[in-house]
């Protein structure tokens, strides 16, 4: 059943990994670090589409956030494989274009791959004045039979969309056009 | 009267309301709501937020418009009809809706409801195996880039040339399937990357293939009817909803961009970053006017290879050929797309989102075949009601720049529907009531369930009465095929 309310998605990103894997732990492979994410989708913003407000306690985490409530609006990520990745890199000044654009390319993927989505590790830095997102989308060709799949959704919409930063969290509010 | 609204909204006809331009700083003209009063009352806060923001923008001529199932959209409402002058005034990517010719098609049939019963299932199924749907869906269709061009050039008039409809097709269709204007080179790479595999599939969300019944007792005009080859006697007719695909929203989404920033140059301010524009004869809006009219060549096309899938579906399970079964085109039309027409004003940019061209007897633009019954208009109401079939009439032409409603409109967002039913739920129920639903996502299902519209009979009623559009027939589902 699709989530109405608050969502807990518990992943982890390759790059969180291997750099708490080497910074803290001093080892470099086989230690997964979770990286709690959660989103909720809102009722009464878009009639005719879909809005969510995603949370986490670093940037990192509410980009995270934000890629899990999209991945999960077009398809059950537990029901797809991983059998198709693409390596996506994008930076920019503004941090909240930076996710806007981010989000944008799963939906674009979705279309020019024809894939549904697992789930996407993500790491963001400061280089100079720029954010740099660096993404591995990660998922597999759309098949009916064996994946649950949900909305068709056609683009991140700019309608109240919102990153910001509240006391020690972050938040994002993004309206799908479904 | 209490309304979800603290501006002025005086009565002028117990089916047109005014908000004066005194009332939002920076209105050029008033706005006009189609709707009876109980209507207007369930009209959400957008509304009235957005059609006043609406008749800010400039070079707007005479009044901002919203129809009687209108409801929040991005940047204009959806039901919104605004009219530019062509020198002074705008053209808005907000205005024409990310779905770019998004619209409704009706196919007749020779058949009857108890030809069709039996093999209900069969063909539903079969419907449902050759229309793609939903998520990822790619049609059967192969094209290489200089195909998709030739797409976007020539919209229906392409899938004719190719086989896959019959040359009378292209009179029913609005604009004959086939918008001048176009330009590919104003395409992005990405947006035709994302359409490219996608003619000849539905989408999700609110988009459906049916088929309908229409029985003696629900045509209200039967000589238009007959006109329009609706006989009734339990008639079966299919209806289709869908537009241009993720193409479509990908050159609505790449002009916003471009218009965002266009606007700063051309010192435009607007109320809502949704309503980004630019002048109409400016380099910018004319690249998206071309961009645009591809996108709706786009969605004709689709709606036609959809067709051709239909009339082999057809003839597959009733072992006639589609033209042995009756199955010609009613109509197609638009109603998310913007287009120069004329007016007493002159030539003008009509936007028309979530919106129906609706031209009356006798208008010049209309074909031989309608100059008499007027232009259809196809009405989706939600998979549990019906639809409508209605003409346009001269008053719309003269008080709402041609154009009517275009469906019933929601009154709850999708996750409150989700939380009122399960789409199994929904699907069982429906069958019990006689209609077969095939669906790809069940979350999908219960999102788009009746509980969610306005009553479409109602709305009808509305634009009946204002005499905007005139009613024909209704028409009631058996099948839905949705993504």
């Amino acid at each position: 059943m699709f989530p109405s309310r608050h969502v807990f998605v518990t992943g982890w990103t390759v790059a969180s990994q291997r750099q708490i894997a080497q910074d803290v732990l001093g080892i470099t492979i086989g230690v997964k670090v979770s990286m709690p994410s959660s989103f909720r989708f809102l009722d009464n913003v878009a009639l005719a589409d879909l809005a969510f407000e995603a949370e986490g306690d670093s940037i990192e985490e509410v980009f995270y956030a934000a890629t899990q409530a999209v991945i999960e609006t077009i398809a059950s990520s537990r029901t797809i494989d991983t059998s198709w990745e693409r390596a996506i890199e994008r930076s920019d000044r503004d941090l909240s274009e930076l996710l806007f654009d981010w989000l944008s390319d799963i939906v674009y993927w979705k279309d020019a791959a024809g894939v549904v989505f697992h789930e996407a590790p993500l790491t963001v830095t400061k280089a100079g004045d720029d954010w740099v997102l660096r993404a591995r989308l990660i998922g597999a060709p759309v098949d009916r039979q064996t994946q649950e799949l949900r909305n068709d959704v056609k683009g991140i919409t700019k309608h109240l969309y919102e990153l910001k930063q509240d006391g020690a969290s972050w938040k994002a509010r993004v309206v799908l056009d479904v | 009267m209490k309304l979800n609204t603290a501006m002025r909204v005086n009565r002028i006809t117990d089916e047109i309301w005014e908000i004066p331009a005194s009332e939002k700083s920076g209105m050029l003209v008033p706005a006009r709501i189609y709707a009876t009063r109980a209507i207007l009352q369930s009209m959400d806060s957008g509304v009235f937020e957005q059609v006043t923001n609406v008749a800010c923008l400039p070079g707007i001529v005479r009044h901002a418009l919203c129809m009687p199932d209108g409801h929040w959209g991005y940047g204009f409402p959806i039901g919104g009809v605004a009219a530019f002058d062509l020198g002074t005034g705008i053209i808005s990517p907000g205005g024409v809706g990310y779905d770019i010719n998004c619209g409704m098609r009706l196919v007749r049939t020779g058949l009857t409801l108890d030809d069709v019963q039996p093999r209900l299932e069969r063909l539903m199924t079969e419907l449902f195996r050759r229309v793609p749907a939903g998520v990822g869906a790619s049609g059967f269709v192969r094209l290489d880039r200089k195909a998709f061009d030739a797409v976007m050039t020539r919209g229906a008039r392409w899938c004719i040339e190719e086989g896959y409809g019959w040359h009378s097709d292209l009179a029913r269709i609005e604009e004959n399937g086939c918008l001048g204007g176009t330009d590919p080179t104003k395409v992005t790479d990405h947006a035709v990357a994302r359409g490219i595999n996608q003619l000849g599939t539905l989408g999700s969300g609110n988009h459906y293939l049916e088929v309908q019944v229409v029985s003696n007792d629900r045509i209200f005009d039967p000589p238009t009817a007959a006109a329009l080859g609706i006989t009734g006697q339990n008639q079966i007719v299919v209806m289709v909803h869908c537009g241009s695909r993720g193409f479509g929203h990908q050159v609505a989404s790449d002009y916003l961009k471009i218009f965002e920033k266009a606007m700063r140059r051309y010192h435009i301010a607007v109320k809502d970053q949704q309503l980004a524009c630019a002048p109409f004869s400016s380099v910018e809006g004319q690249d998206y006017f071309a961009a645009m009219n591809c996108a709706a060549n786009t969605a004709f096309a689709n709606r036609q290879v959809i067709t051709h899938q239909i009339r082999e579906s057809f003839a597959a399970i009733f072992g006639l050929s589609a033209e042995e079964l009756g199955m010609e085109l009613v109509y197609d039309v638009a109603h998310n797309i913007a287009k120069v027409e004329r007016y007493p004003e002159g030539e003008l940019l009509v936007h028309r989102k979530g919106s129906t061209r609706a031209f009356g007897p006798g208008h010049p633009e209309l074909p031989e075949i309608f100059r008499q019954t007027g232009q259809p208009v196809i009405c989706g109401g939600s998979m549990e009601t019906g639809s409508y079939l209605l003409v346009g009439t001269d008053r719309a032409s003269q008080e709402t720049f041609g154009s009517t409603m275009h469906g019933s409109g929601r009154t709850m967002s999708r996750a409150q529907a989700k939380k009122a039913i399960r789409g199994e739920q929904l699907q069982q129920q429906m069958k019990q009531r006689g209609i077969l639903v095939k669906a790809v996502s069940m979350s999908g299902l219960a999102e788009e369930a009746g509980v969610a519209y306005k009553d479409i009979s109602e709305v009808v009623e509305t634009v009946d009465r204002a005499g905007i559009t005139k009613k024909v027939a209704e028409l009631r589902p058996i099948g839905n095929i949705k993504g």
